[in-house]
């Protein structure tokens, strides 16, 4: 069995929030009474990542997402429950943690903002006690993926945010983690950035090996990178499986998608599923699994030369988690 | 851990040339409040006939010529940062690293220190000669005074973040800096020379570790005190800072575990 270098039991998080009503009286009230709330922000995961796997973690905003990375990243401190990151309980913080692990946040800096990136770097190196050789070798991989020449003399805060993130990563991974948890790391980016930050991620996987948990709002980096994905809503895990199963596991439904000649009526469409779209003669249907098989098989029949064309997909992965975070499906549990 | 503190001593002097004005505006409050009561007090002791209690004149402007030096070198001004950073989540890029974020502090405060040494020295060379300070200091006196200096702004230094690590706790650490400056304020020596403190307030100061940042180094350094009395004193200094140690690694521990990342 291969290593598991991310292995997390019953993982619980719960935040203790001050709480007060508005008005005068409760503001006066709460000086000599404060009242609390808790807030459970992920409640009894569990999962194992293993060595060199691309995982992504996916929830909407306030899942328990980032929580959960801190922990396994050593920041926070769980309420309850265990978790071992290469062989450490990441809240302890110990030296042999801190040196095979990153944690890269989209929207945070972590580069000092008035000097030179290389600077930042040379630091880092001390820090971590690397010897000049593997550092330069590690800046020059890092340099090419992400073409990095230009921006390292620059101080941080005349970088553009696409450029200030490369050099983020450069900074994160100039270590050489074993694990790396990257928290909504195109956040913000455009287009062709997104892309190569993406680029830039698997490649740096398929080369080092390096263990990779991910957060994206993003499905395009989740669809480009992980073969796996790990699904939370309301700090519960509700999917934790290959990526291609997702649709099948959560969606009890398939998309069929109909093309009519010109002139052709689509009225009896409507009897054979719920109609998503109708547009210039296509017409998109949303059919149960179970009936997919059969209704294809009546659409072929009923329509005979009106039908120019038909196909028959999984709907498409966006789609499918918007519903399971909208509370439209209730997958099983995994 | 030397290459560590050079690499950051490299990237903060950067920095501080970044901001050179601000580095040495902040300099600033080393001197100008001692040259205030140093004045203040030498009206008093005019209309007394020169004398304040044991002090004559030229011992006022000795103590306040060196309390410019040693309020610079021992002073402590980490708590500003550190609510900024643990507010902003710049503390978490911190921890993830393997070196205790005092160590960045550490670089930061001698460092600046060091550097606006320059400018603190000459000033108050200048106070000492303007104001007729007289020194009674034999080399002992200065070994002593040295090393009660190196105390005082270590012991400044950990109990400045004892309280700078409420932050895991309140975003509102102000309020508790300025409590915590206003009392040293008065029982530290910056007021008034410890023996000159009225007699409960004289015996509180030494009770507290407040005066032995400032006063009492400077007391030392001027050779106000016998040997044995100088040793007892450090001594006293080195308790001090045993208690702020074990309280800051307490303090720091259980803050650990409050910290909530909030926005991180």
């Amino acid at each position: 069995m291969t290593e598991l270098v991310v292995d997390v039991h019953d993982l619980t998080k719960v935040y203790r929030v001050h709480e007060r009503s508005e008005g005068l009286s409760a503001t006066l009230r709460s000086v000599v009474r404060r009242s609390f709330r808790e807030i459970t922000a992920v409640s009894g995961i569990s999962f194992g990542v293993e060595a060199g796997e691309v995982v992504g973690f996916l929830g909407p905003n306030g899942a328990g997402k980032t929580t959960t990375l801190k922990m396994l990243s050593g920041l926070l401190y769980p309420t309850s429950g265990e978790a071992r990151v290469i062989g450490h309980v990441p809240w302890r913080r110990e030296d042999g943690f801190l040196r095979g692990i990153a944690l890269l946040m989209g929207n945070r800096t972590q580069l000092v903002w008035d000097i030179a990136a290389a600077d930042s770097l040379r630091v880092l190196q001390e820090i971590y006690g690397l010897p000049e050789e593997r550092y330069r070798s590690t800046l020059r991989e890092l340099t090419e993926l992400l073409d990095l020449g230009p921006l390292l003399g620059k101080p941080v805060r005349n970088l553009s945010l696409g450029e200030r993130m490369k050099v983020e990563f450069a900074a994160g991974l100039i270590h050489s983690p074993r694990v790396a948890f990257l928290d909504e790391p195109t956040l913000g980016l455009d287009v062709s950035m997104q892309s190569r930050i993406r680029g830039f991620v698997a490649e740096h996987n398929r080369r080092s090996g390096t263990t990779i948990l991910l957060t994206s709002h993003y499905m395009d980096d989740i669809v480009a990178l992980c073969k796996r994905v790990i699904v939370i809503h309301h700090g519960h895990l509700l999917y934790d499986g290959p990526l291609g199963e997702l649709a099948q596991r959560m969606a009890p439904y398939k998309v069929i998608t109909v093309t009519l000649h010109d002139g052709a009526g689509s009225a009896f469409l409507d009897e054979l599923g719920t109609v998503v779209s109708r547009e210039q003669g296509v017409v998109v249907l949303r059919v149960p699994r179970e009936s997919v098989a059969e209704r294809t098989a009546r659409i072929v029949r009923d329509l005979e030369g009106s039908l120019a064309d038909i196909s028959v997909e999984d709907p498409a992965i966006e789609d499918v988690i918007d519903r399971v975070f909208a509370g439209a499906a209730v997958p099983p549990r995994s | 851990m030397i290459g560590v503190y050079r690499a950051l001593a490299v990237q903060q002097i950067q920095i501080m040339l970044q901001y050179r004005v601000a580095t040495f505006l902040y300099a600033l409050f080393s001197f100008v409040r001692p040259i205030i009561f140093l004045a203040a007090w030498l009206s008093v002791a005019a209309s007394q006939g020169g004398r304040l209690g044991s002090f004559q004149r030229s011992d006022l402007a000795a103590y306040y010529a060196l309390s410019i030096l040693v309020t610079h070198l021992t002073t402590s001004f980490d708590f500003f940062e550190f609510e900024w950073e643990v507010r902003q989540g710049r503390l978490s890029p911190k921890l993830l690293r393997p070196l205790h974020p005092l160590h960045y502090a550490i670089v930061n405060n001698v460092l600046w220190k060091v550097v606006t040494a320059a400018m603190v020295i000459p000033v108050a060379v200048l106070v000492a000669l303007t104001f007729g300070a007289r020194f009674h200091v034999g080399p002992i006196d200065i070994v002593l005074g040295t090393v009660s200096v190196v105390l005082g702004a270590a012991l400044s230094f950990v109990f400045g973040w004892v309280v700078a690590s409420a932050a895991f706790w309140t975003t509102r650490v102000q309020a508790l800096v300025h409590f915590y400056q206003r009392t040293a304020f008065i029982f530290a020596g910056q007021i008034a020379p410890l023996a000159l403190l009225p007699g409960p307030l004289s015996a509180i100061a030494y009770a507290l570790p407040f005066g032995y940042m400032l006063g009492v180094p400077t007391d030392i350094l001027r050779g106000a005190h016998d040997v044995t009395t100088s040793l007892l004193l450090i001594a006293a200094q080195a308790v001090w800072l045993l208690v702020a140690a074990v309280l800051y690694r307490i303090v720091w521990n259980a803050g650990l575990r409050e910290y909530s990342a909030v926005g991180a």
